[in-house]
């Protein structure tokens, strides 16, 4: 069905930003013209695949390469199994949510960079690069595909982050190439662990195999110390992408050297395309069955997940710079997304506890995207506006920038989970799976995290809103690129966020229900998302 | 236990590989030396899937005959990621490039300083 | 004999001040018409209540619903409002007061020239919106919506002043507030929603008495612990006396009023509606309750004898009558097999909430008149002060009658049948306690009327105000008695024992040279803005305690008893 709309999803923005690169060498302000061209088109696309998989229940499958590749019989001592043979992309009610917010948050970051920087075709055609690689992260169906879609967003985004004023920039780009690269290395080796065990590198395939469903494995390879390790290495690869404690390292210092309009960007979709990749494995390719032999292995990430959401809030809490205070709150928030992913196929939970955590993964997912990158541009805003980057210096400010100093109060605490507001919705749906799970204490801190972010969120509340700016002497403001004013794009990204954190908040039911033959597929264990 | 690793030697140098790289890599102050340690961990990982295309026994799916095959998958993605590999060399050492001619240092633990200072 | 009826007015009058808030802030230049604003949304709003009044007490439910919020369970949790007698109670309450609040406020802020006015007026109404919300929600996960609300809109208001001080407080109420609420309110919500698969008020009981019974015991000590934290239970109070940096109409409408008894408010939802009085005696919830309850409601009336600033003195008179309520609603458990003794004490609490209501906004709008009039906030420099605002402290006299309990005003009835409640329940010890802290009501509010009327400044009998060590240093007891930690001392709690700070750096407060300079009888003490609602809510306070029936009040809470007695 459609199918080869999932390819030129893909393929669109690669393809789009070398067009930005060669339009500017025709007229020198091409490129952001291109990009915006191409992100539009790509989200006309997009909005094409989600119809076809939401309302037309569809799972679409994509074979790259044409008819040589593709569902094979295979015939080994007599047994007979499909195998894929090739790269296969698919689209399903998990990837299409993801797909979705892709192409929306890259079409609202490059309005946001119109104003905010950095500027040039080729920072235009880096960004193009990025969307399709986080684009095919979400869409593959392959395991080694992943760790080169990963690799793409990876490059493109340690490119982006050096794109910072300062040489500091290099410098924390440099860290994160070097962690982000060990990173999907470690993700790399247990996939050939896995690999070895299955020969299998498609997902519904390895997942197949390690049932033991092809004839020609004596029962299911659970407990394969291969697969066992190949789990452990995946899981720590992922994790590193995504920032968990104590892989968090690159992460602080990326976010806060990187220019704002990028912090944006990879704030709201790099950590969240590698926790989507790891919900899909954890989900569709080892599923709940892997778990109920592995039980340990699943707690320890559970643990970390659980200490990252503890020990991310209250560093947090101690940093003074505004960007830094966010990056560390995204450990914090990512660690309940993987909190929730361990929930959902944890051998203690039942059905609903399944569905409920899938629920979480996805809303908060979404949610966090949403509310990080809108208080990133809103704190970009109040940089380039005010040059107010420290905790300090936001003193005040309230009065001074009502709109951004409101988004910035509606994020903060849909962060914090005050309700309606899809912050809320996601810790509602991950504790509730953990409360019917009765891990109880996971249960405790993702209630708890609730007061962990309240201890950052305030104080910058408290700033904004209670601290006279006589008692602080605002700095000089400094002009970002762009005229003296904000842009209406750079308030309104902030703006738009916090007006979507807070509707999410109400379609919080519908959200989730578009989940719910991922769940479903889950619970059975089953390899695919069946429509 | 030792025939174990005698026939299996090529794990082994894998497995140090891997090892050395990713010491180097922790270890070294030095950039260069640091993204020399990444490569060397990244060969390791291509040479562990080298390694393992070649299965005792096996026998091409294509051409009939004798002699000793081994898996073309892993080959083909052992050549992808090598590109990728490549890449992110190239990238690392542009940005080396960078700091260098700020600072004029490679050492991490002077830049450390040098950025304290500042 | 119930029928629900789909209409919109529930939301309405919740939305109604959500709405003005827009306006407030467009007119921010012309206060006049701002405050207008402030009047004529609590008009709309109370209108909207009061036209459902017949309805609801002939049986008829508004309800309205914006369909699931969250899904998952049997069609997940709506979130819905629903006008019923209980929740009546609380929003006909919180909708009155604020109009004679919204004139109060503009005369205070104008009386002080407070800066941020709009910000104050915009939180305010927003507050107002929340605290309805709260009242007419129909299941745990909506009130725990507006209970969030009511906090993240209450947080501006505490930490108007923009010091230190305010800031301490409002950190302070932040943290105490998102513990109780965010995590036990939406901790205990889930349990709930696992446990019974639904969070519908009224529609939990069954399944929570066959359900696990540690489960149900823990959902209901964090949902208790959770609402207590706003109804002020003891330990966890100490945000409210420190809250009292407010401006009064904060002080006096959100803090003795719809903030906290939204907080007594949920646990009359849990105790009647959540689990109902089979499942409380069933799990035997209703004694621990009961017993914090009794300990904080004598231990507040302590504290408060030792306070010397009028607020904070109020403010733990508050804590200790909001356990009043909790006492009765939580004696509902052992009351159960005693059918009227059930009656007495549902009777008892649900009267209380607007006896307290009515009579301790009067004493806050008086200690605001008090300040914006002579900035005097301490009780030690008030000898005298009748002479000064005869009106005034009259009001005031009356409303400290009410809450020590004294026939013809509210307070008697209400404290009256919780008497009989806890008797006939056969929990006698608690009427015990009941009448020790009407005494000690007695102690702490009497010198102040004694001394406003019957000393001058320069001829004063020493105060029964204890203020040496109970067993500390003097200057960590406020500390040691009230659990709040040591780091949020501000000048506030050392108010005894520190230099008197009346916050207006420029003015003194007390007597000036020459004692209180003496005024008449009609009313030339201050602004009628203000003067106006104190006797106003007075008058209400001795209408209540006179004829608590034809208000509607005890009408309403007849129908509630009926429902929950089945």
């Amino acid at each position: 069905m459609s199918d080869s709309l999932l390819g030129l999803v893909i393929v669109l923005p690669l393809l789009g930003s070398a067009v930005s690169l060669g339009a500017g060498l025709i007229r020198n302000h091409a490129g952001w013209w291109v990009a915006a061209a191409i992100l539009a088109v790509e989200a006309a696309l997009t909005a094409r695949l989600a119809y076809a998989i939401y309302v037309g229940g569809d799972r679409l499958v994509h074979i790259l390469g044409g008819e040589t590749f593709g569902r094979k019989e295979i015939t080994v001592d007599g047994g007979t199994t499909n195998f894929t043979v090739g790269i296969e992309l698919v689209g399903d009610a998990l990837s299409g949510l993801v797909v979705v917010l892709i192409a929306a948050v890259a079409l609202g970051v490059l309005a946001y960079s119109r104003h905010a920087g950095p500027r040039g075709n080729i920072f235009y055609a880096v960004y193009l690069i990025m969307t399709g690689g986080l684009m095919g992260v979400a869409l593959t169906g392959d395991l080694f595909n992943l760790f080169v879609f990963l690799e793409i967003v990876g490059l493109a985004t340690y490119a982006l982050v050096s794109t910072g004023r300062g040489v500091e920039s290099a410098v924390a780009s440099l860290k994160y190439l070097v962690v982000g690269t060990t990173g999907a290395s470690i993700y790399l080796i247990g996939v050939g662990y896995v690999f070895l065990e299955t020969g299998a590198l498609n997902m519904v395939d390895v997942s197949r195999s390690l049932a033991g469903e092809p004839p020609w494995f004596d029962g299911a390879l659970y407990s394969e110390p291969l697969v066992v390790a190949g789990f452990g290495f995946i899981a720590v690869g992922l994790a590193t992408k995504s920032a968990i404690f104590p892989l968090h390292t690159w992460q602080p210092d990326a976010y806060s050297e990187a220019p704002d309009a990028v912090t944006v960007y990879i704030s709201a979709l790099a950590s969240t395309s590698s926790a989507y990749a790891f919900a899909r494995i954890t989900w569709m390719v080892f599923t709940p069955d892997f778990f109920a032999v592995n039980r340990r292995l699943l707690e320890a990430v559970l643990v970390l997940a659980c200490v990252s959401v503890v020990v991310g809030s209250a560093l947090a809490a101690m940093q003074r710079r505004v960007k830094r205070v966010f990056a560390y709150s995204s450990v914090a928030q990512f660690g309940l997304i993987f909190a929730a992913i361990c929930i959902a196929v944890h051998p203690a939970a039942g059905e609903r506890a399944t569905q409920f955590a899938v629920y979480g993964t996805a809303v908060h997912l979404v949610g966090h995207a949403v509310i990080k990158s809108g208080l990133f541009a809103a704190a970009g805003s109040l940089a380039s506006g005010e040059g107010a980057r420290k905790l300090e210096e936001y003193a005040g400010l309230a009065s001074r920038r009502p709109f951004v100093a409101g988004s910035m109060a509606v994020l903060g605490l849909s962060l914090v989970g005050v309700p309606p507001s899809v912050g809320f919705v996601g810790k509602w749906y991950i504790g509730v799976g953990a409360v019917n799970a009765e891990l109880w204490a996971v249960v405790a801190v993702i209630f708890a995290s609730t007061v962990l972010s309240l201890l950052y969120t305030a104080q910058l509340l408290e700033k904004l809103y209670f601290s006279s700016d006589i008692e602080t002497h605002p700095m000089e403001s400094v002009v970002a690129d762009g005229g003296e004013a904000l842009s209406y794009g750079m308030a309104g990204v902030g703006v738009t966020a916090a007006i979507l954190a807070v509707s999410l908040g109400f379609l919080g039911a519908d959200l989730a229900s578009l989940l719910d033959p991922v769940w479903q597929a889950v619970a059975e264990s089953a390899p695919e998302v069946t429509a | 236990m030792i025939e174990a690793y005698a026939n299996r030697y090529t794990y082994v140098l894998v497995a140090a590989l891997v090892a050395i790289g990713l010491y180097i890599l922790i270890a070294s102050q030095n950039l260069v030396k640091k993204i020399i340690g990444l490569s060397i961990f990244q060969t390791g990982i291509f040479l562990f899937f080298i390694t393992a295309a070649f299965v005792e026994g096996g026998s091409s799916p294509v051409i009939d005959g004798e002699g000793l095959y081994a898996s073309p998958l892993p080959q083909v993605i052992v050549l992808t990621a090598i590109v990728v590999g490549v890449a992110l060399t190239a990238v690392a050492l542009a940005l080396i490039v960078r700091i260098y001619s700020e600072y004029g240092t490679l050492d991490e633990e002077t830049l450390r300083e040098v950025r304290a200072d500042e | 004999m119930t029928e629900v009826v789909a209409d919109p007015r529930p939301l309405l009058a919740v939305l109604s001040s959500a709405i003005a808030i827009v306006f407030i802030i467009a007119s921010h230049s012309r206060p006049n018409v701002r405050e207008g604003w402030s009047v004529l949304a609590a008009l709309t709003k109370f209108g909207i209540i009061v036209s459902m009044l017949p309805g609801v007490l002939d049986g008829t439910r508004y309800e309205w619903s914006m369909g699931p919020i969250v899904g998952g369970g049997n069609g997940g949790i709506e979130f819905a409002l629903q006008a019923d007698p209980l929740g009546m109670i609380f929003a006909t309450l919180a909708s009155l007061l604020w109009i004679f609040t919204a004139f109060y406020a503009a005369g205070y802020m104008r009386g002080l020239d407070e800066h941020s006015q709009t910000r104050f007026f915009a939180a305010f109404a927003a507050s107002l919106s929340a605290a309805v919300g709260v009242a007419f929600a129909k299941n745990l996960l909506t009130i725990f919506v507006f209970y969030e609300l009511l906090s993240v809109a209450t947080y501006p208001l505490v930490a108007h002043n923009e010091d230190p001080e305010a800031r301490a407080a409002g950190r302070k109420y932040l943290a105490y507030t998102f513990f109780g609420g965010g995590v036990l309110v939406l901790g205990g919500t889930a349990l709930v929603f696992v446990l019974a698969g639904t969070t519908t008020f009224g529609e939990t009981g069954q399944a929570l008495a066959n359900a696990d019974p540690a489960l149900a015991k823990a959902a209901f000590a964090l949902l208790a612990t959770g609402f207590g934290v706003k109804a002020g239970l003891m330990p966890l109070h100490s945000w409210l006396p420190d809250a009292m940096v407010a401006p009064t109409p904060v002080s006096g409408l959100l803090h003795a009023v719809a903030v906290v008894k939204s907080g007594v408010f949920g646990i009359a939802r849990l105790v009647l509606e959540v689990y109902g009085p089979g499942a409380m005696s069933q799990f035997g919830l209703g004694l621990p309750l009961a017993a914090v309850a009794a300990f904080t409601l004598t231990a507040a009336s302590v504290i408060a004898l030792r306070q010397d600033r009028l607020k904070r003195r109020l403010a733990y008179s508050t804590v200790s009558q909001l356990s009043y309520i909790v006492l009765g609603l939580a004696l509902v458990g052992p009351a159960v097999s005693n059918g009227d003794g059930l009656r007495f004490v549902i009777w008892g609490a649900l009267l209380h909430i607007p006896a307290h209501a009515f009579m301790k906004l009067t004493l806050f709008f008086c200690a605001g008149f008090i300040h914006v009039e002579t900035h005097t906030d301490y009780i030690s420099e008030m000898d005298g002060i009748g002479k000064r605002m005869p009106l005034t402290m009259a009001a005031f006299a009356v409303a400290a009658a009410g809450m020590a309990g004294i026939p013809l005003v509210a307070g008697f009835v209400s404290k009256w049948f919780l008497l009989l409640g806890s008797v006939q329940a056969g929990q006698s010890i608690f009427a015990v306690i009941l009448l020790i802290s009407g005494v000690l009501n007695i102690a702490y509010f009497w010198p102040i009327v004694y001394g406003a009327f019957f000393e001058s400044h320069d001829s004063a009998d020493a105060k029964p105000l204890i203020s040496g060590p109970f067993g500390g240093r003097a200057s960590e007891d406020a500390v040691a008695t009230d659990g709040g930690s040591h780091a949020e001392g501000g000048e506030g709690q050392g108010g005894e024992t520190e230099a008197h700070d009346d916050g207006h750096h420029d003015h003194h407060g007390g007597p000036g040279p020459g004692g209180w300079e003496r005024v008449g009888w009609t009313g030339q003490e201050g602004s009628w803005l203000m003067l106006g609602p104190i006797l106003v809510i007075a008058a209400g306070a001795l209408v209540l305690g006179i004829v608590p029936y034809e208000t509607g009040f005890l009408e309403l809470i007849e129908v509630v008893a009926e429902e929950v007695m089945g």
